[in-house]
């Protein structure tokens, strides 16, 4: 085939030159499966295991009952790190790799949602290889067999019970950890960090409020959305996004608004974010992290404000974009001939319903702050995957449509 | 069969574009957004190019050793990086199989990869000038 630059937009349709598809996470999603935690952990080589989570999840009785779970299963529970804040920085992963180390950990557990399931994933990878948390960054750079070229080794079993239902960290190869001295979220992503073992039991999202599980089910929207327009778009990840859209389409509203009283549609969201995750992003994730690591602004609210302005713009650069984005508001029933607009327009009444913010104004960021976000979003990884190709004044223009 | 029979062919191709882009007046300042150095470590043969690029300062590159401190380190086999310069190599696809290894700040290489489009055309007149031709087929 005679193919143009690899630079040039590469065709969303037809069969593609080369994709990697992994997913090596064993799932065991249902009813009362915190009990049975420490069963099916020793099933993945732990014995003395050391749980991650924050204060919050703590506070609400969850922890204890993991506990209890992982001791019911013949496994010790080793210790317990409850510091990781919503927004986990590399001190936090350096203090809990070393606390882990003190207690004579083999194992991790995370309790908790994306901060506290990121925490656990890189400071395994400290706790394992050694270093600090900042040098783990990287794409497929972690320690390898054969001068680096041969098998990756193994971190220490980790297993995760998701406590939101979006980031699907508990699935995913990928971990971003704020760098605060340097202002960036740092991405990480490699084969090991897969953890073993994820458990989706709707228990564990019980207590969530409706704030963060909008929030949260929005991220998981993000991912499904934009790992279908990706440029590392692939078959296998097509027939999960799509069908991640179609769960969440018929639970977040119903998660959110009924929360407690709908374990159904609680376990239905944690399935469709394991579903919707991916490594292949687009330009809501590069705007998003910028936002997060500068302002602060929680990485769900971030997604949600920028989804519908990015739609619009990729769905205006061609009919192959257009028409990936036709199949996805086809699972919402939006028709309209104008896919870009309409999409977006449903999605933001939708994310309006959910009681979530839609401007940036409105979470704290300032017009002034725009020149930093661009080249926060220019440096982020998922920018090179974003279906239309981005340049400085392509993000400017569209947080500024954000504001 | 690599495409280079020793670190002189790279520096005199891959080397030489890197020179001649340090000086160019439109695209060097370009780059020098970047304000960082990068060192690219090559295999087969083994090579290094060491390339500073510094907002508002004279560009440098340096074959083999070098007393600048890298920042950031390229590493790859030399046919990637000239099939790279070809405009044949998807980076992200590239980093995902291990053909390329980007350590340091990532964000600060990442700005650089749409930038490097106009630089294609170039490697290839620079092929051509240089007598060259029989690398230009490289699949
Ligand atoms: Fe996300």
């Amino acid at each position: 085939m005679e193919a143009g630059s690899a630079l040039d937009a590469a065709p969303l349709r037809g069969f593609k030159d080369f994709y990697q598809y992994a997913s090596t996470t064993r799932v065991i999603a249902g009813r009362d499966l915190l009990d049975s935690a420490g069963f099916e952990f020793k099933k993945e080589g732990a014995r003395r295991v050391f749980l991650v989570t924050d204060e919050v999840i703590r506070g609400t009785g969850l922890v204890e009952r993991v506990e209890a779970g992982v001791t019911d299963g013949g496994l010790e529970v080793a210790g317990v790190f409850d510091q990781v804040p919503q927004d986990s920085s590399t001190a936090v992963v350096e203090r809990c790799a070393a606390a882990a180390k003190e207690a004579g950990a083999d194992s991790f557990l995370a309790v908790g949602g994306g901060s506290v399931m990121d925490t656990a994933k890189v400071a395994d990878a400290v706790f394992t290889h050694g270093g600090g948390a900042a040098e783990q960054e990287g794409f497929f750079l972690m320690p390898r067999d054969d001068d680096g070229m041969g098998k990756p080794f193994d971190i220490a079993p980790l297993a995760c019970i998701p406590t939101t239902a979006g980031t699907g960290s508990e699935v995913s190869m990928a971990a971003v950890i704020k760098d605060p001295e340097r202002k960036v979220k740092l991405e990480i992503a490699d084969f090991p960090l897969f953890p073993r073992l994820a458990i989706l039991d709707p228990e564990s999202t019980r207590t969530l409020p409706a704030k963060i599980a909008a929030a949260t089910g929005m991220d998981a929207m993000t991912h499904a959305i934009e790992g279908y327009v990706s440029t590392d778009w692939s078959p296998h990840q097509d027939a999960r996004s799509l069908h991640a859209l179609r769960m969440i389409r018929g639970n977040l509203e119903r998660a959110v608004e009924r929360g407690e009283q709908d374990e159904e549609a609680r376990g239905n969201m944690l399935i469709a974010a394991n579903l919707a995750i991916t490594i292949a992003l687009g330009s809501v994730h590069a705007m998003s992290h910028p936002a997060g690591a500068q302002f602060g602004v929680p990485h769900g609210v971030a997604n949600a404000i920028h989804l519908p302005h990015v739609i619009e713009h990729n769905a205006g650069g061609g009919s192959d974009i257009a028409d990936r984005y036709r199949d996805i508001a086809d699972v919402f029933d939006v028709s309209e001939p104008e896919v870009g607009p309409a999409l977006a327009a449903y999605l933001t009444e939708l994310i309006a319903r959910l009681g979530l913010p839609t401007r940036l104004s409105e979470v704290g960021v300032p017009e002034e702050g725009i020149p930093a976000l661009v080249e926060g979003a220019m440096g982020d990884g998922t920018t090179l995957l974003n279906p239309r190709e981005m340049g400085e004044d392509e993000y400017a223009e569209l947080y500024r449509r954000a504001m | 069969m690599a495409y280079f029979k020793d670190a002189d062919e790279v520096y005199a191709t891959i080397g030489k574009l890197f020179e001649d882009l340090a000086e160019d007046d439109e695209l060097a300042p370009k780059f020098q957004k970047a304000n960082t150095i990068v060192q690219y470590q090559y295999r087969e043969p083994q090579s290094q190019i060491t390339v500073k690029l510094i907002e508002g300062e004279d560009g440098q590159v340096d074959f083999g050793d070098t007393p600048m401190e890298p920042e950031v380190v390229m590493s790859m086999d030399a046919d990637t990086a000239h099939r790279f310069w070809l405009g044949k190599v998807n980076v992200t696809v590239a980093l995902a199989r291990g053909q390329m290894k980007a350590k340091g700040p990532v964000a600060k290489i990442l700005k650089l990869v749409p930038l490097v489009k106009p630089v294609f055309p170039r490697y290839r007149q620079l092929l051509e000038d240089s007598g060259r031709r029989d690398l230009l087929e490289a699949s």
